[in-house]
């Protein structure tokens, strides 16, 4: 028997508050405080309590017992005020209960769906990982600079970690692919770093990650499926910009910018006045990626580009605080599709 | 970084474009610049520097780079060297191999001072505190070469300097008074007695101050590796740490020392009154690059002239052999393969020149999708048709479902939030208590995500599937038709480790744009009574006062009562509405004058 009064106390106060009818409410009153309702089941469960805890115990249930009779009659207050009437229904009507994704799955489905098109794979990967896969094998040997773009989660310091990046899950998969090409792949997954949580920055976020391998593939591939997929999520009238960014991963490195969608590149505090707000990072596969894959790279070319989802699933839904996005006060409106 | 248009023209006395112009230049080619402001009459741009590229810590390394690109010359104004007659040894030794380069020299009878306008103007554009005249210098040049450089105050250390690996200390005092716990990792400049500066910090005790009249300066260049550990070590980041953690080039330290010589002679007086010191043990080899001109439109896709690339390498400084072998020059030490020659010439190109209206074809390759995936959209898809909502929760939690066999993290600042987590269901009444809260009070909702386990030295993870229901009889319903176990029959809340389930081969999930919101206070729920002549349709009604409250602040419309009063033939419904993001004053301005109760 669950003995966790808080718990208990969580799915009866629930329970209460769903009750709209004379029937459900006497029937509920009957489960919890009946001869043998859940209250009296519990105090008998007093005799399995180690002496220790037995003084606490009883008080707790007490508590229990004086809140959800407090609740209880408080709804049978409220049901009382009755008229002189005949009762036609007993009977809650509402519009269907409808269920619904959360806002990330949903960036993900429609981000799978254009790659979908394209012959793509969806995929996924380990989320403790070892320093060979998240940093190493993207060539990012101890001791680079580039680790300090990325603060990590330890698990077992230096060798293992919580995957910073969902490239790391590229490393894996080429590695374990490198006789099965061509590959195309994309993996959305949650990633890791040492960040404080507050309105702005959270431990975990949600990236989205494209990968392809296969003969003659070049930036011109790159940047048209990149644009392909920001006009299918952000209307064909979208401009973006791609520039040469670093990621020791790939090489050359690409930068999309957006242009702002509020001041449409004349710079606002929205884009911190640069006019431009970065949309991720991509790049051809750095050689030393693929021959460290056993993938020869004077056959074989690829590129790969990631995005972040949080802001954008954000920016969707005028969500302003991520820590809403995880566990947080999302919620959906019970019949709003 | 910083960079005041002004002096970047001193590299480039050439350069005339509008700094909106220059900043969209920059940014393509790399050097993300963020923004250009007006301070006192200049013109500043904050860049983000690229961490391969430390020689861009610098206006040289910069100005280099535009060169290329808008095919102007560099112009470098200080290379003429300096007469010096001086005799006098300085009594330096490196003991260490951490060490690539130093250049030093002992300075006599200086006058410091205040930096006049144009250093003072210069100090405030970089955002750092003017300090007095030689430091300032220092700090100038910094900034103009990328290569730091430290005076040490000969009348407060000595004359003897040793690099070092720090022998004996337990403690350093830095130019700001912070004492630092150091050991034999760090890499230090010491006096046979007493520790004085840091690689990447001078120490208080030699600092230069407004009376210094003789200095030793030395300029250095280090294993950028031992630098970032020792700042990483002591949690410490300099202007100097920051460029000395990366490969910076020990060529470039004649050009930058001279400068930085004639800098002080010209403002501070004084004379060089020892020769100069040059350390420099090994020299930098270069790589020997084959290069293939046709690589950079192998790789973008588009038709780049041989003569554009090899042209571009060569005014990059790269030495171009007549059979295509590339030596680059010392200060891109990024510049290690082809590769990267490739994407030189790629980038000076223009990424802007590469079409992006020709994106990949539709092309059959091995579908190497996991059947899981097939499965959680599935799950997903079936769960939201029978009404649950969908939430992730953090992965990170505070208290161990089973201590025995917890993954705990190592160094999580979340200090609260250090155990990977072993089940779904605490997320689960986390949630519901978080809902409850806001006063939602009869959700249902699931949760599909990954569990953590950690048996020896072995970490396994696995898929689960989390689901609450506030009626115990409708969760196992509800399982049944999914073909799901029942594991507690009467429990509100299961989980379902997903892998032990039948995999699917295929499915296609759907692609749904549904609102959520983000509740900022509880929920306000208020009742209605309304009484009609006849029986109506609840569907219409609640369609009905939808429409009049309005979707911006309605969560929910029900209807909890209808009466019949036999005596005058009416008919009363109840509603209850829940309205959300309000306060109580407003929701019930709204509330009253939906249902005509004013």
């Amino acid at each position: 028997m669950d003995l966790n009064l808080e718990n208990i106390k969580l799915e009866y106060l629930s329970k209460i508050e769903t009750i709209s009818t004379d029937d459900q409410h006497e029937q509920l009153r009957i489960e919890i405080f009946g001869r043998n309702g859940k209250i009296n089941a519990l105090f008998s469960e007093i005799k399995n309590i180690p002496p220790e805890n037995k003084k606490q115990y009883g008080a707790d249930l007490n508590q229990l017992k004086t809140e959800l009779e407090e609740k209880i009659k408080s709804k049978n207050i409220q049901k009382a005020d009755k008229l002189t009437t005949d009762k036609l229904t007993s009977s809650v009507f509402g519009l269907p209960k409808i269920g619904h994704l959360h806002p990330i799955t949903q960036t993900e489905r429609q981000l799978n769906d254009v790659f979908l098109k394209l012959g793509f794979s969806i995929y996924t990967g380990p989320e403790i990982v070892t320093d060979e896969y998240n940093f190493k094998r993207l060539n990012v040997p101890i001791n680079h600079p580039a680790r300090d773009m990325q603060d990590s989660i330890y698990i077992k310091e230096p060798e293992v970690l919580l995957r910073t990046q969902t490239s790391t899950i590229e490393s894996y998969l080429l590695q374990s692919h490198s006789r099965q090409l061509p590959i195309r792949v994309a993996f959305p997954g949650s990633v890791f770093r040492n960040e404080k949580v507050n309105r702005s920055n959270h431990f975990v976020f949600h990236q989205y990650q494209a990968v392809v391998v296969d003969k003659g593939i070049t930036m011109k591939d790159l940047l048209g499926t990149m644009d392909l997929m920001f006009k299918t999520l952000y209307g064909s009238d979208v401009v973006v910009r791609y520039r040469c960014k670093y990621y020791p991963e790939v090489e050359p490195g690409v930068g999309p910018d957006m242009q702002c969608f509020s001041c449409h590149g004349s710079g606002c505090p929205i884009c911190k006045y640069a006019g431009w707000i970065e949309m991720g990072g991509a790049g051809m596969i750095h050689p030393k990626v693929l021959e460290m894959a056993g993938i020869d790279p004077k056959k074989w070319s690829g590129f790969a580009f990631g995005m972040g989802l949080d802001r954008w699933t954000m920016a969707q839904k005028n969500i302003k605080d991520i820590r809403t996005l995880l566990g947080g006060n999302l919620a959906y409106k019970p019949n709003e599709k | 970084m910083k960079l005041i248009y002004s002096h970047l023209q001193k590299f480039l006395p050439t350069l005339d474009v509008k700094p909106q112009q220059l900043r969209d230049d920059l940014t393509m080619i790399g050097h993300f610049t963020n923004y250009f402001e007006e301070i006192d009459n200049e013109i500043v741009f904050d860049l983000d520097i690229k961490v391969n590229r430390g020689d861009c810590l610098g206006y040289y390394g910069l100005a280099k780079d535009l060169s290329v690109f808008y095919q102007i010359p560099l112009v470098i104004n200080t290379s003429a060297e300096i007469i010096n007659q001086a005799k006098e040894t300085l009594p330096i030794k490196i003991t260490t191999n951490n060490v690539k380069r130093v250049l030093a020299v002992k300075f006599s009878q200086l006058n410091n001072g205040l930096s006049p306008p144009w250093l003072l103007k210069f100090t405030q554009c970089h955002q750092i505190k003017s300090i007095n005249l030689l430091v300032d210098l220092t700090n100038y040049v910094m900034f103009m070469y990328g290569i730091p450089s430290h005076a040490f105050d000969v009348q407060k250390s000595t004359e003897s300097l040793i690099w070092e690996m720090n022998p004996k200390y337990q403690e350093f005092i830095s130019l700001d008074k912070t004492k630092l716990n150091i050991d034999k990792n760090i890499l230090m400049i010491n006096s046979p007695t007493k520790p004085l500066s840091l690689s990447f910090w001078g120490g208080h005790d030699c600092a230069i101050d407004n009376n210094t009249k003789e200095i030793i300066l030395e300029m250095a260049v280090y294993n950028p590796a031992v630098v970032r550990q020792n700042s990483r070590q002591l949690k410490s980041v300099t202007e100097a740490g920051v460029r000395l953690e990366k490969q910076l080039d020990p060529e470039l330290i004649p050009l930058a020392f001279n400068h930085l010589c004639k800098l002080i002679l010209q403002n501070c007086q004084g004379q060089i009154s020892s020769t100069f010191f040059d350390y420099y043990p090994e020299k930098v080899n270069q790589p020997l690059i084959e290069f293939n001109p046709q690589n950079p439109s192998l790789i973008s896709g588009i038709e780049i002239p041989t003569e554009f690339a090899i042209d571009c390498l060569a005014r990059l400084g790269c030495l171009v052999s007549s059979n295509m072998l590339i030596t680059p020059p010392s200060i891109r030490p990024d510049i290690t393969m082809a590769a990267d020659l490739a994407e030189e010439v790629v980038r000076f190109w223009g990424y802007q020149k590469i079409p992006t209206n020709q994106p990949l074809e539709y092309k059959k390759v091995s579908d190497i999708t996991p059947k899981e995936i097939h499965l959680i959209n599935s799950l997903k898809d079936k769960l939201t048709d029978l009404g649950y909502d969908e939430i992730l929760s953090w992965p990170l939690v505070a208290e161990p479902s089973n201590s025995a066999t917890v993954v705990t993290t190592q160094n999580s600042i979340n200090t609260e939030s250090i155990y990977l987590r072993q089940s779904i269901i605490p997320s689960l009444k986390k949630q519901l208590s978080l809902y409850q809260k806001y006063k939602l009070y009869s959700p249902q909702f699931f949760e599909i995500g990954k569990v953590f386990f950690k048996e020896g030295d072995t970490y396994t993870e696995k898929n689960s599937l989390g689901i609450y229901h506030p009626s115990s009889d409708q969760l196992k319903n509800d399982l049944q038709y999914l073909n799901l176990p029942i594991l507690n029959k009467d429990s509100s809340f299961v989980e379902i480790i997903i892998d032990s389930l039948p995999k699917i081969s295929d499915y296609q999930p759907k692609v749904v744009h549904q609102s959520a919101y983000e509740l900022s206070s509880q929920l306000i729920i208020l009742d209605a009574n309304v009484v009609f002549d006849e029986t109506q349709d609840p569907s219409q009604l609640i369609e009905k006062y939808s429409q009049i409250i309005g979707t911006k602040h309605l969560w929910e419309i029900i209807i909890t009562d209808i009466y019949q009063d036999v005596n005058n033939h009416k008919y009363r419904y109840t509603f209850r509405v829940s309205y959300f993001n309000i306060t109580d004053k407003l929701a019930k301005e709204i509330h009253l004058k939906a249902f005509n109760l004013i």
